[in-house]
């Protein structure tokens, strides 16, 4: 009972992780770089729809586009203006680029914002729970959950059906020879920065719903990501999603069980422990992924 | 008494460099004496360490060409080894700090076993969750403090025993004598047998595999140097600020600013990690005293410091000594 509502909140949790993580998988796909500033992006998308909510009263939810453009936009951004000339140097150096840049967005946030925690508390679905059986969900939870996955499937569909996105794939699985059948790298990795930029703006609007937004709300999130990332396999669309679905389950499931066997020592405190030492063990045995296919 | 000789012999590098060093070296001696206020003598303390931190970094990081973003883990080890030690049994630094130097290896030894296994970006984030895991671990265990942290006891009277000193002069010196013995053993360091090989492994890790070198043993012992000397400025750390907790010793933003100090400097350079902190920590300090402090700017010193660690990773990836070297090869 307790675990099946775990389960099932877990499930909820893991669809947005994975909407958050696709991003990062995109891009590491097309050009191999780590992006240290995804949490930064969903921050900012966090806060796009509680200030389009604080000023215009809006609805959280017909403030999602807001958060997809701002996140979009912020990606485009970041490549023309910055990544690109990371390329040229060496990984260690694309590793501390980003770095810099999750610093900055951080503290310009911080600068803008101040650090005060905020949560948007009026919306339709705010404070509302829909009761199932014996079940409760938030309305909120429940609709970051389906509109995730709704989210996910359109990127899905877009990488796997349109020309744009069959470009975008032979990019990932080979650079070069995209290139010399006419697809343009740097359009490419513009668009894989769109898109992972889109996607993780959308879900930091759905985010915000149920969690407070401030500047530093990013590096849990881009932990949890790049669990999810190296869970699924670098690069992995497929895998990313089910890693986010296991990750989610993993960090609601784990302080269950510490409640049932009544030990401290896996309470709710080490939720996110477990996720990384999950991380290091599976990159370690399975350096692959779940479903990789780059090594 | 050859690798002394070796460690003491600055012969090959230029004039230039030698008298730079000389002159380095004068400064940090008549230092205490020049009048310059405590918040001076407190930067230069945190030069003097995030120096010592950032070549131990730069045996692994720059010689070895490993992205590792863990070394806070390593502080945290000899930090709480040092102040719990002096709590618990009122053991004397000058056993604690060893203590914590063999823990650190230890540990080093049983995580570096599985970690170097991997590479690249897999690599990096792993060691960054090592490094949270253990700082989760600490903040959630009430028998070392959990989040509070430790006070270490003070004492009455000035002691050498368990390091403690009215004045900031005696820290420094001390620090100081660290950080010569940590110049010596890297001068020595990078003419060794496994500089050598960690260079070759850098260039070509499937090259230097077939010329019979033990690629993952070398990166192992490399690893357990770096995580030694992280937990010496660890230990001092303790001993220095007489309080320690997870936030300030084992937080991610502590690996990633030794690391970005030797890459800022110049990586798999003798003299890069000293420069990029002495570029860094000052820096740092001033602008979070100059900018930090006022009203309505709450953030702008921190801003400030990551644009200009995008622009350096953006346009000279090699750092300072990077440039520096450039403008002598156009010189010439």
């Amino acid at each position: 009972m307790l675990i099946t509502d775990a389960l099932l909140q877990g499930i909820l949790m893991g669809l947005l992780f994975a909407l958050v993580s696709l991003g990062l998988t995109v891009i590491f796909g097309v050009m191999d770089i780590v992006n240290f500033a995804h949490g930064e992006f969903l921050m900012i998308g966090m806060y796009s729809v509680y200030w389009t909510n604080f000023f215009f009263h809006v609805d959280p939810l017909i403030a999602l586009p807001v958060s997809a453009v701002v996140g979009v936009l912020l990606g485009l951004a970041s490549y023309y203006w910055f990544i690109k000339y990371l390329l040229r140097g060496p990984a260690i150096a694309q590793l501390f680029g980003t770095f810099g840049l999750m610093l900055f967005l951080q503290y310009f946030a911080m600068f803008l914002f101040s650090a005060d925690y905020r949560m948007i508390n009026k919306g339709i679905l705010v404070g509302k729970s829909l009761s199932v059986g014996p079940f409760i969900f938030d309305w909120t939870k429940l609709a970051a959950g389906i509109l995730s996955l709704m989210a996910f499937a359109i990127v899905y569909y877009l990488l796997h059906r349109t020309k744009t996105g069959k470009a975008l794939r032979a990019t990932a699985l080979n650079k070069e020879a995209a290139s010399y059948m006419g697809i343009r790298t740097d359009r490419m990795n513009a668009i894989a920065w769109a898109i992972g930029g889109g996607t993780v703006g959308v879900a930091g609007g759905l985010l915000v719903n149920f969690y407070y937004a401030y500047p530093m709300v990013g590096i849990l999130f881009v932990m949890i990501a790049f669990a999810c990332v190296a869970l699924g396999g670098f690069g992995s669309i497929k895998g990313v999603f089910f890693a986010g679905l296991l990750v989610g389950v993993l960090e609601m499931i784990f302080p269950v069980f510490g409640q049932l066997i009544g030990s401290d020592f896996l309470g709710p405190h080490f939720k996110f422990t477990v996720v990384y030492l999950a991380y290091f063990i599976i990159v370690v045995v399975r350096p692959q992924g779940l479903f990789g296919w780059k090594n | 008494m050859e690798k002394l000789k070796d460690a003491l012999d600055f012969s090959d590098f230029s004039k230039a460099e030698r008298i730079g060093l000389i002159i380095f070296s004068v400064f940090l001696l008549v230092f205490p004496w020049l009048g310059t206020g405590s918040f001076a003598k407190t930067v230069m303390i945190q030069f003097l360490l995030f120096s010592l931190f950032g070549m131990g970094w730069n045996t692994i990081g720059g010689y070895g060409g490993q992205v590792e973003l863990g070394k806070a883990q390593y502080v945290g080890i000899g930090a709480y080894t040092v102040a719990l030690m002096m709590v618990w049994w009122k053991i004397p630094f000058w056993i604690s700090m060893p203590a914590g130097i063999l823990i650190a290896i230890g540990y080093s030894f049983a995580i570096g076993y599985p970690l170097f296994r991997l590479k690249g970006h897999y690599f990096a984030i792993a060691t960054i969750c090592t490094s949270l895991v253990l700082k989760d671990i600490f903040d959630n265990w009430s028998l070392v403090g959990a989040a509070k942290g430790v006070e270490l006891p003070i004492h009455e009277h000035p002691d050498f025993v368990y390091m403690q000193f009215k004045s900031d002069t005696y820290y420094y010196f001390f620090i100081m004598a660290l950080f010569y013995i940590g110049l010596f053993y890297m001068n020595w360091f990078r003419k060794s047998k496994l500089g050598y090989q960690l260079r070759m492994i850098k260039d070509d890790e499937d090259a230097a595999e077939s010329l019979g070198i033990d690629i993952r043993w070398c990166k192992i012992k490399a690893y357990s140097i770096a995580s030694a000397f992280v937990a010496v400025g660890g230990g001092f750390m303790a001993v220095y600020n007489l309080y320690i907790d997870p936030a300030s010793t084992m937080e991610l933003s502590l690996s990633i600013k030794i690391a970005l100090m030797a890459m800022l400097g110049g990586a798999a350079s003798l003299w890069g990690p000293i420069i990029g902190a002495a570029f860094l920590v000052p820096l740092d300090r001033f602008l979070g005293s100059w900018l930090g402090g006022q009203k309505g700017l709450t953030g702008i010193d921190f801003m400030i410091y990551a644009a200009l660690i995008m622009i350096v990773s953006a346009y000279q990836p090699r750092g300072i000594w990077g440039i520096i070297e450039q403008f002598r090869k156009r010189g010439r």
